[in-house]
C-alpha cells in the first residue's frame, strides 16, 4: 500500500487550499473531541462535518475504502468481542452465546467515532505531503530535533521500502517460501538486519552530501506559510462549530 | 526436445512506452547466448519476463515445455533458473559467505549438512576456499559477484540468465567468471556490455534495440568454448 | 497492538499522552544533534517492521521490533517509537492520532524498561549472553506491551475486559517469535556491523563506550 497522499496531496479542492498549520490543529482538536464524546446528538453532528470535509476533498475512492478497511481491522476484533460479553439486555442467540444491546451499542459507537476521525484525517492531513505537514509542525513549535526525526525518518521510509521490495525478491529468486520455522524466521532477521546495515552507510553519505551543501542541523523553512483570509473563515466557522460539539455533549436535555 | 526458454509474441510495456513486440526467443539445452544492445532497450526486461517477476502485455512464454503464467508455474522455473542480478547488493543479505550461498539449497528442501557440502564444492569451484566464514557485506566488488554467482549454482540450475555479469568488477574475476562459465555444464544467457566478456563465453548473439530481437550473424569467435 | 481511536476513556488518553511527553524528553535529553539521522533511520526500520508479515502458525503476525529498539537504543527509543508511530498514522492512518501518546508509551515503556534491566547482560560480550540477553529483551518487551495494551482496556471501562484477556493470549506466541527474531536480528548486526550495537553512535547513554 503506497501513502495516499501520494495521489492525494497532489490534487485540489477548497480543503487543499487551506493552510496545513490550521488544518494540523483543527484536526487534532476535532479528534479529540469526537474520541471523547458520547451523545448521539454531537456524534451525528461530528460525523457530518467530516464527511462533509472530505467530500469537499475529492479523495481516490479506492484508496479510501482501502483506509477503512486497515483502519477497521481492530474494530473487527471488538465486535468479535464486545457484543458477546457485555452484560445487559440479550439481542439475539447464536447457540451457547448471546449478543446484548448494550455490548452492540459499544461496539457501535466505537465504530462510529473511529470512523469519522478518520475520514476527518484524511480530509485535513492527507491533503498535504508529509514534508509539508513537517514544516507545518515547525512552524507550531513542536521541538526541532522531533521535526528532524520526522523529516529524516520520512526519506528512510521511502527507501526502505524499495529496499525491501528488492530483497524480497531476491529471497523468492531462490526459491523462498515463507513457512512457520526458523529457517523462515532466520532469513525474515536477516533481511531487517541487511535493511539497517546497508542504511547506516547510505544515511552517512546522504548526511556528509547534505554537509557538503551547507547543512548545518536545521531544515530551512523555505516553505512559507502565510494565514489568508479564507483560513481565517475556516477556523473561525470550525472554533464555532466545536464549541457547538461541546455545547451539545456537556447539555443535558439536548439530544 | 523442446527448448528449455521459448518466448513467443512477446509484449512489454509502461503506460506511455513500448519496451519491445511481438518478440521470439528460444533457448535450447547447451546454448550459450549473449545478449547486447543499448542502455534502456529492455534486456533486463527481458530476464524478467522469463523468471515471472514481470508479466508480458502478450504473447506465451513457455519454460521446460510448459506455459508459465500464475506465480505458481514460475516456483519451478526459480527452483531450475538462476538470475544474476546485475547489483551484487540486491542479491546477497545473509551475514556470511556460507549463510547466503546455503540459503538457495536450504529452500530446495536440502539439510544443514547437505546444504554445508554443497557449500564447501560451490566455494571451490569459485576458487573461494576459505572464504565460507567471512562476512559478505564487506568482501570486495569481485568477490561479492562471486559469491552471488555461488548462490546460483548452489541450486544446480539448468540455465543460467545473467545481467551485466562484469559490471564493476575487476580483469582478474571477470576472468574467473568466465572460466566458470565455460566449465560449467549449464545452459546461459548472458546480457552484457563487455564486448571481450562475451567473445569468451558465448557461441551465439542477439541483439535488442527499438523493441527488436534479431540474431546477429556472423558471430563466431574464435575464443568460443566448444 | 495499535489500539484504535474512539475506544479509551479521556483519563486513560492523557495518561498516555503525559507520560509519553515525560519519556520523549528524557530520550531528547540523551540524543545529540548528529545521531539524529541514526535514530531516525531505527525509527524507519520500527516503521517498515509493521509491514512485514511472518508466519506463525495458521496466521500472519507483523513484526513490532520494539525490543530492538530497547536495546539499541535505550530511552531514545521514546522518541523513535513516538515518530515511527506517528508517520504510520500520518501516511497510512494507521494506529490513530488521538492514541499515539498511549501507544506510544505502550511500545516505548516495555522496551526502555528491558532494556535497562538487561543492560549488563548486553554488555557482558559472550555472544551467547548477548543472544540471550536480546531474546529476553524481544519476548518480554512484547509481554510488557501487551500487559500495558490490556490495562489501557481495562482502565478505560470493565466492559473491555474480555477484550484485554484475549489481547493478552494473543500476545503469548508473538512473544516467542519477537525474542527469537530479535535475537537473531542482534546477532546479525553483531556480525556484520558491530558499530550500530553501540549505545554512544545512536544515542543512548554512553555507559563507558568510547565516544564518537
Amino acid at each position: 500500500m503506497n501513502p495516499i497522499s501520494e495521489t492525494f496531496a497532489g490534487r485540489t479542492s477548497p480543503v487543499h487550499r487551506l493552510d496545513p498549520r490550521v488544518k494540523i490543529v483543527a484536526g487534532t482538536v476535532f479528534s479529540f473531541l469526537v474520541a471523547l464524546s458520547d451523545r448521539p446528538g454531537a456524534l451525528m453532528l461530528s460525523a457530518a462535518a467530516a464527511v462533509g470535509l472530505l467530500l469537499a476533498a475529492r479523495p481516490p475512492l479506492r484508496e479510501v475504502l482501502k483506509r477503512i478497511a486497515v483502519v477497521n481491522g481492530f474494530i473487527v476484533f471488538l465486535w468479535l468481542v464486545l457484543p458477546w460479553t457485555v452484560p445487559g439486555r440479550s439481542l439475539a442467540t447464536a447457540g451457547p452465546l448471546h449478543a446484548t444491546v448494550e455490548g452492540v451499542r459499544l461496539a457501535a459507537l466505537i465504530t462510529w467515532k473511529c470512523n469519522t476521525i478518520l475520514a476527518a484525517f484524511l480530509a485535513l492531513l492527507a491533503t498535504e505531503s508529509p514534508f509539508t505537514l513537517f514544516h507545518a509542525l515547525a512552524h507550531l513549535r513542536v521541538p526541532e530535533k522531533i521535526v528532524q526525526l520526522f523529516f529524516f525518518c520520512g526519506r528512510y521510509v521511502e527507501l526502505f521500502m524499495n529496499e525491501v521490495r528488492r530483497l524480497r525478491t531476491a529471497m523468492k529468486m531462490r526459491g523462498f517460501r515463507p513457512r512457520t520455522d526458523l529457517h523462515t524466521y532466520r532469513s525474515y532477521a536477516y533481511l531487517v538486519g541487511m535493511l539497517l546495515v546497508r542504511s547506516v552507510d547510505r544515511s552517512e553519505r546522504i548526511h556528509q552530501a547534505m554537509r557538503c551543501r551547507g547543512f548545518t542541523g536545521t531544515f530551512p523553512t523555505f516553505v512559507d506559510f502565510r494565514i489568508r483570509r479564507s483560513d481565517g473563515v475556516f477556523a473561525l466557522c470550525f472554533a464555532c462549530f466545536l464549541t457547538g460539539l461541546v455545547v451539545m455533549e456537556c447539555t443535558p436535555w439536548l439530544p | 526436445m523442446a527448448p528449455l526458454i521459448e518466448l513467443s509474441g512477446i509484449t512489454f510495456g509502461y503506460p506511455g512506452k513500448r519496451v519491445f513486440r511481438d518478440v521470439h526467443f528460444a533457448l535450447e539445452a547447451g546454448d550459450r547466448v549473449g545478449l547486447i544492445g543499448p542502455n534502456g532497450s529492455g534486456k533486463t526486461t527481458l530476464l524478467k519476463i522469463i523468471m515471472g517477476l514481470l508479466r508480458p502485455g502478450a504473447g506465451q512464454v513457455r519454460i521446460f515445455g510448459k506455459p508459465r503464467g500464475s506465480e505458481k508455474d514460475f516456483r519451478e522455473v526459480r527452483r531450475r533458473i538462476g538470475l544474476l542480478f546485475q547489483d551484487a547488493d540486491d542479491q546477497l543479505f545473509c551475514p556470511t559467505v556460507r549463510d547466503d550461498i546455503a540459503f538457495g539449497p536450504l529452500n530446495l528442501g536440502k539439510t544443514h549438512a547437505e546444504a554445508n557440502g554443497i557449500v564447501e564444492r560451490v566455494c571451490a569451484l569459485l576458487g573461494l576456499e576459505g572464504f565460507e566464514g567471512r562476512v559478505t557485506y564487506r568482501l570486495s566488488g569481485g568477490e561479492k559477484k562471486l559469491v552471488c554467482l555461488g548462490t546460483l549454482l548452489a541450486m544446480e540450475p539448468d540455465v543460467l540468465l545473467l545481467d551485466e555479469p562484469t559490471a564493476s568488477v575487476d580483469v582478474e574475476t571477470t576472468a574467473r567468471i568466465a572460466g566458470i562459465l565455460n566449465r560449467s555444464s549449464c545452459s546461459y544467457l548472458i546480457v552484457s556490455h563487455d564486448r571481450r566478456f562475451l567473445v569468451k563465453t558465448t557461441r551465439t548473439m542477439f541483439h535488442l534495440k527499438d523493441g527488436v530481437l534479431a540474431p546477429v550473424t556472423g558471430w563466431s569467435p574464435p575464443e568460443a568454448p566448444a | 497492538m495499535h489500539i484504535s481511536e474512539g475506544v479509551l476513556s479521556a483519563p486513560v488518553l492523557l495518561a498516555g499522552a503525559g507520560l509519553t511527553v515525560a519519556g520523549i524528553a528524557a530520550g531528547l535529553k540523551r540524543m545529540e544533534t548528529e545521531n539524529v539521522p541514526r535514530v531516525a533511520l531505527l525509527a524507519a526500520a520500527f516503521f517498515i517492521a509493521s509491514l512485514i508479515h511472518v508466519p506463525v502458525g495458521p496466521a500472519n503476525a507483523h513484526l513490532v521490533l520494539n525490543g530492538l529498539m530497547g536495546f539499541v537504543l535505550g530511552w531514545v527509543a521514546f522518541p523513535a517509537i513516538f515518530v515511527g508511530l506517528g508517520l504510520q498514522a500520518l501516511l497510512f492512518q494507521y494506529g490513530g492520532l488521538t492514541t499515539l501518546g498511549v501507544n506510544t508509551w505502550n511500545m516505548a515503556f516495555p522496551a526502555v524498561l528491558c532494556s535497562l534491566l538487561l543492560s549488563p547482560w548486553i554488555r557482558k560480550g559472550s555472544p551467547r549472553v548477548f543472544l540471550a540477553a536480546a531474546f529476553l529483551c524481544g519476548a518480554l518487551s512484547v509481554a510488557l506491551s501487551g500487559i500495558c495494551v490490556a490495562a489501557c482496556l481495562v482502565w478505560s471501562g470493565e466492559n473491555f475486559l474480555p477484550v484485554a484477556k484475549v489481547v493478552l493470549w494473543v500476545h503469548l506466541p508473538i512473544m516467542g517469535v519477537e525474542g527469537v527474531l530479535t535475537a537473531m536480528i542482534c546477532g546479525f548486526l553483531r556480525q556484520v556491523k558491530p558499530e550500530l550495537l553501540q549505545r554512544s553512535v545512536t544515542g543512548g547513554e554512553g555507559e563507558g563506550d568510547a565516544g564518537t
